[in-house]
């Protein structure tokens, strides 16, 4: 009885199993509408004469046709458990009868403890070099980079090393002191001095190790402190869900911003005088809106006027607009819509009473609008140049991003509320890195803080070129505002941007 | 549940204080007060959490494999996130999200920690229960419950919590900042308050166990590493999980009541300008880091208290270093309490704080490292057995070299500024804290299954899951180190709309087909578990001639554990092999003839297996690896 039970759950099993996939797999060749002949031209798993960046081949055919190879892989595999398990189960019935156990499971487990260990570091070694062709190391695009890689070439070789052996040492033990009959273990409690050696041994490795690791993070961390040279500031705007990037205009100072004068003709709130009176003007306007809105709410009609469309949309039966009709209903009907208006109106009137705070503080509205940000330059593209240092003053609009160019080897997060800022030099122009990795090669800044919906496609392309083709391609700019007669080299000296990022910190607070 | 194990035991039951009379049903299955029984009801939760995080992963992994596939059985399961059998965007990072809430805090936590501290604490210190067996049954059951409140996320409109099991704000504290933001998010910080009182409930529970409940003669010196393990991880969430319910409940004030604590500064799209202001997100991670790295280790250490049990009995040898491996727990234990930033390198934190945090990092390092040169040392020389928690526990301290090593990279501020939230991390921590507790918790089921349900599991079976575990677990982790160096970001969605990253396809095909393949062995696991424990064979009293005292107890389980007194324990739990006896082992509770009061083995290496080397103890191990390649019979 128990014998077939197993067998019977076991078959089911794998029917079940067979089942799915065969429905995976039909599923996938019908949409993708691929007839089976073409199968055959499927390219291998890994195409190993494919040029390292080439860009991927995103066509339809191409993954539905490796996916149904690795069904059959996985089909396969699954098979393979069972068969074997039904081996072993049959083995075990002989054991039972015959008296003696078929199969010395030690010996077999101890020999796969030497075969995983032989596939297994063989196969590592392998990725070493077929996927570490592929890894940002030894190729950085800029200064520190250098400096970078030369630690993580360190940290590299010192933990393979000891990935290697300890891995070996560990099933090569497995292996060779696997139970024999009548063979004791060897009582061997404790050694003190050898303890003490392998604490000692890793201590000072990891010395040195921090010690490396100190020099390089304090070089990257205070580049711009500690350059006295002339520095490019450039501010980086991140919202959902993309960047934006922030030049100085001809008079060479980047002005001020808040989040508080952000409206849609000033989409990095930028301390503009005509556009923060118009949003003034329309925060009003919308305050004005929502009391009418309440008022609507108090009388009932809203709630009437709601139920009119939604009978409309019933009568034709728009099934959509009938949902989302009786949202608002509910909403209505549950004071959330009241709430919603209320705390509109409330947030709305903090954000005037704020800027007005501002406007009527002399000094404040003096060092604020001063007119730097009237030409400021917004980009949907970041400009480089070669060899110029560079700092990036990041700023978030709404919630937490990061900045990451891998082939910097930079990343810094975006924080709402508190600026952070990353300095570097690019050494590789965007023309000489085409060169190196294919013509359709381009840097990009990607987001690298899990941010929302669109987290995944939130880049902006960099690109590295000559101090003259970076002025050429700013004069072709238009400025956010009005362009300022004034005309002062585009580069200014960190204690300027250093001054305004205090003044943007005080004006934070408010 | 177990019918067989738990019978008329009671009137064997000796002491007059307890109760004569057989529990109801409920008493006995479900709001039960022994910690056995308590101690299943964790690891069945614990493996139905475990199928259901592991099932998400699998979800998410074939949109990453093919993400331009349509999935149709996808639809029909999930509705309207998988419209016409595509993953929704913002599903993906519900998935991910409640994956690893799943993963760390109810598999690793609870499931791991909170059933073996409560199977093993108890019988290895000789205790009739826990010191508070209510307060214990309370632990399970917010355990319980927070669990179906973070499940039932999943029936919520706007979907489950989808900022990362993390949970940063601002994009957890505004609602409209993602859909997940909303009664997800609610939901998710109520399941972790929740799950934050069960862990306080039992871990005051486990330290006052075993700190006044040893039996006599189980001196701090003669406890079983699986409990010096518990005490550690216990004490570190007494410390760090109250942290963590503080910063969620500054989060429910910043979502619902209008305070700013993590908020300043916030423009939000269909919204305009808020009101908070004076807030920073950067202080929840602070919080949440205080929490988070210790909770690390919760999840770490018990692996290794049962890794270095199993490794010692099956080894049958005593754990090398018994005092050294005491201490760098104690030494993981401390630093893991001060080296939180090294989660926050680039979030724009002073960079001087990053240095610091950099030094204690890498230290944490050393007492790893000892760690694992003494399990290797445990091996030498041993007669190892491979039962399936044997091959667990070996995978184990693989899994935790391979892991633990790529830690020195990430904790090296330096090398962080590339490596953070890219692949290299989901490897990393994957590898250490994922893969290798998970190792633990199966050495750990598969070693007690017998003193839990008095039967035993398919050696076989556990054999191929060990394998295909393993096998499956490096293919899945090993290949995303080189996408994370590549430049390859965590958490995205789908990698084809970037050309650089397109070459990695072809891994994230292999890497879902192994993770399928993982999967599946865990099928073989589950039919294992719960087909032996109605018809395993039947369990002897110590099936793994082990030394330790919760093999003295009756097969059969009973309330209080022992028939007559609780034994008195002689000597520690790893005496195996002991030249001056003939058997193997030596059980903690076996009066030896005329035996000293501490047992002084004989020179450490003997003369004749190793030729007279003996004085050179420094070079034993070089010693003794070059005497393999020379003597290997």
């Amino acid at each position: 009885m128990k014998p077939f039970f197993n067998l019977t759950f076991k078959l089911t099993l794998a029917a079940m199993i067979l089942l799915g996939a065969a429905f995976f797999m039909s599923k996938s060749i019908d949409i993708q509408g691929i007839s089976t002949e073409q199968l055959s031209a499927e390219k291998p798993l890994f195409g190993a004469d494919e040029y390292p960046y080439e860009p991927a081949k995103t066509s339809e055919t191409d993954s539905g046709l490796s996916s149904n190879i690795n069904w059959a892989i996985l089909i396969f595999s699954i098979l393979m458990v069972l068969v074997l398990a039904n081996a072993f189960d049959i083995s075990k019935y002989t054991a039972k009868i015959t008296g003696r156990e078929t199969v010395d499971q030690n010996n077999v487990n101890k020999w796969l403890m030497l075969i995983f260990m032989l596939v297994g570091l063989t196969a590592a070694a392998w990725e070493y070099v077929y996927h570490g062709k592929l890894i940002l190391l030894n190729d950085s695009s800029s200064a520190h980079g250098v400096d970078y890689d030369s630690m993580f070439s360190i940290t590299l070789l010192l933990t393979s090393i000891v990935f290697f052996v300890t891995q070996f040492i560990l099933f090569w033990f497995s292996f060779a002191y696997a139970k024999k009959d009548g063979k004791k273990a060897l009582y061997y409690a404790h050694n003190n001095r050898l303890e003490v050696f392998w604490t000692i041994i890793p201590a000072i490795v990891l010395t040195l190790l921090v010690l490396r690791g100190h020099q390089t993070w304090r070089s990257v961390v205070y580049a711009e402190e500690n350059n006295n040279g002339k520095i490019r500031s450039i501010e980086v705007f991140a919202y959902q869900f993309g960047w934006k990037a922030r030049y100085a205009g001809d008079d060479g100072v980047m002005g001020l911003a808040d989040y508080k004068f952000i409206s849609g003709k000033n989409e990095l709130g930028l301390a503009y005088k005509p556009e923060v009176d118009s949003l003034l003007v329309e925060l009003k306007a919308q305050i004005e809106n929502d009391k009418l809105q309440i008022k609507e709410l108090e009388s009932g009609k809203a709630l009437s006027l709601l139920q009119a469309s939604f009978a409309d949309a019933e009568s034709l039966r728009d099934y959509k607009s009938m949902e989302s009709t009786q949202k608002e209903i509910d909403a209505v009907n549950n004071g959330e819509k009241l709430d919603d208006l209320n705390a509109s109106i409330k947030r709305k009137t903090k954000q005037i009473e704020r800027i007005l705070a501002i406007q009527n503080n002399q000094k404040q509205f003096a060092s604020i609008f001063n007119g730097a940000a009237n030409d400021d330059i917004i980009v949907q593209e970041i400009h480089l140049a070669k060899d110029t240092l560079v700092t990036f003053n990041f700023r978030s609009k709404d919630i937490i991003h990061s900045a990451w160019l891998p082939h910097f080897r930079a990343q810094m997060n975006v924080v709402p509320g508190m600026p952070t800022k990353f300095t570097f030099r690019p050494t590789k122009s965007t023309a000489e890195a085409k060169k190196e990795r294919g013509e359709e090669f381009e840097y990009y800044l990607y987001c690298n803080k899990i941010c929302g919906v669109s987290h995944y496609n939130m880049k902006i392309k960099v690109v590295v070129e000559t101090q003259a083709e970076l002025d050429a391609w700013l004069k072709t700019q238009q400025p956010a505002f009005i362009k300022k007669p004034v005309v002062v080299p585009a580069v200014i000296s960190s204690d300027t941007m250093m001054i305004q990022n205090d003044t943007i910190k005080k004006l934070a607070l408010n | 549940m177990s019918t067989a194990t738990i019978t008329d035991t009671h009137t064997a039951d000796h002491h007059g204080h307890h109760e004569h009379h057989e529990p109801s049903f409920i008493r006995k299955y479900v709001f039960s007060t022994d910690h056995k029984m308590i101690s299943k009801q964790f690891l069945i939760t614990g493996i139905i959490m475990g199928i259901l995080g592991m099932g998400m992963s699998l979800l998410f992994r074939l949109q990453l494999a093919w993400p331009d596939e349509s999935f149709m059985f996808m639809e029909s399961l999930l509705g309207k996130w998988a419209k016409d059998g595509k993953l929704d965007p913002n599903y993906y990072m519900a998935l991910v999200t409640i994956h690893g809430t799943i993963m760390v805090f109810y598999v690793l936590t609870a499931g791991l920690s909170g059933t073996f501290s409560n199977l093993l604490i108890p019988l290895q210190v000789g205790a009739r229960d826990m010191a508070s067996p209510f307060m214990n049954m309370l632990s399970y059951w917010f355990f319980f419950a927070s669990s179906v409140v973070l499940m039932s996320s999943f029936l919520v409109e706007t979907g489950p919590a989808s900022s990362g099991w993390t949970v940063y704000p601002p994009l957890s504290a505004l609602e409209k900042a993602m859909p997940g933001s909303g009664l997800g998010t609610t939901l998710w910080i109520f399941a972790i308050i929740l799950f934050i009182v069960s862990a306080l409930l039992g871990g005051i529970n486990y330290i006052t166990t075993v700190l006044n409940m040893r039996t006599n003669g189980m001196s701090m010196n003669r406890l079983p590493l699986t409990i010096w393990a518990f005490l550690l991880t216990a004490i570190l969430g007494l410390l760090s999980f109250p942290v963590l319910l503080g910063a969620g409940l500054l989060l429910i004030f910043d979502r619902s009541f209008g305070t700013s604590f993590y908020l300043s500064d916030i423009h939000l799209n269909g919204i305009g300008a808020l009101s908070n202001s004076g807030g920073s997100p950067v202080l929840y991670q602070h919080l949440f880091w205080f929490l988070g790295h210790p909770e690390v280790y919760i999840i770490l250490m018990p692996a290794l208290g049962i890794s270095s049990e199993v490794i010692s009995t099956n080894a049958r040898k005593p754990i090398f270093g018994y005092t050294a491996m005491v201490i760098s727990l104690i030494g993981i234990s401390f630093l893991s309490f001060i080296v939180w930033g090294h989660h926050m390198f680039i979030t724009g934190m002073n960079p001087f704080l990053g240095t610091m945090f950099m030094y204690v990092t890498l230290i944490i390092a050393v007492p790893s490292a000892v760690k694992t040169f003494n399990y290797l040392a445990t091996l030498w020389k041993g007669n190892i057995r491979f039962t399936p928690a044997m091959m667990f526990a070996i995978g184990l301290v693989s899994l935790f070299i391979s892991g633990g090593l790529t830690g020195i990279y990430l904790g090296n501020a330096a090398l962080d500024i590339q490596l953070h939230d890219s692949y290299f991390v989901v490897a990393h921590f994957h590898l250490v804290m994922g893969s290798a507790s998970i190792f633990g918790m199966f050495a750990g089921i598969y070693h007690w299954y017998p003193k839990m349900f008095g039967r035993m599991m398919n050696k076989t079976l556990g054999s191929l899951h060990f394998w295909l575990t393993f096998i499956s677990a490096y293919l899945v982790f090993f290949p995303m180190h080189f996408m994370g160096l590549a430049g390859v970001p965590r958490r995205y969605y789908q990698f084809s709309l970037i050309p650089e990253f397109g070459i990695w396809m072809d891994v994230n095909i292999l890497i879902t087909v192994a993770a399928l393949l993982g999967g599946a062995a865990q099928l073989l696991f589950i039919y294992n578990f719960f087909n032996s424990i109605f018809r395993g064979e039947k369990a002897t009293q110590n099936p793994w001639e082990s030394n330790t005292l919760e093999w003295s107890t009756p097969v059969k389980h009973i309330h209080g554990n022992w028939e007559g007194d609780i034994p008195t324990v002689y000597r520690g739990p790893h005496e195996y092999s002991r030249p001056d006896r003939e058997l193997d082992y030596f059980p903690q509770h076996e009066k030896g003839d005329g035996e000293p009061e501490h047992y002084h083995a004989p020179a450490a290496v003997p003369e004749t297996t190793f030729e007279g080397k003996k004085e050179k103890a420094s070079t034993v191990f070089f010693a003794s690896f070059a005497h393999l390649f020379l003597k290997r019979a």
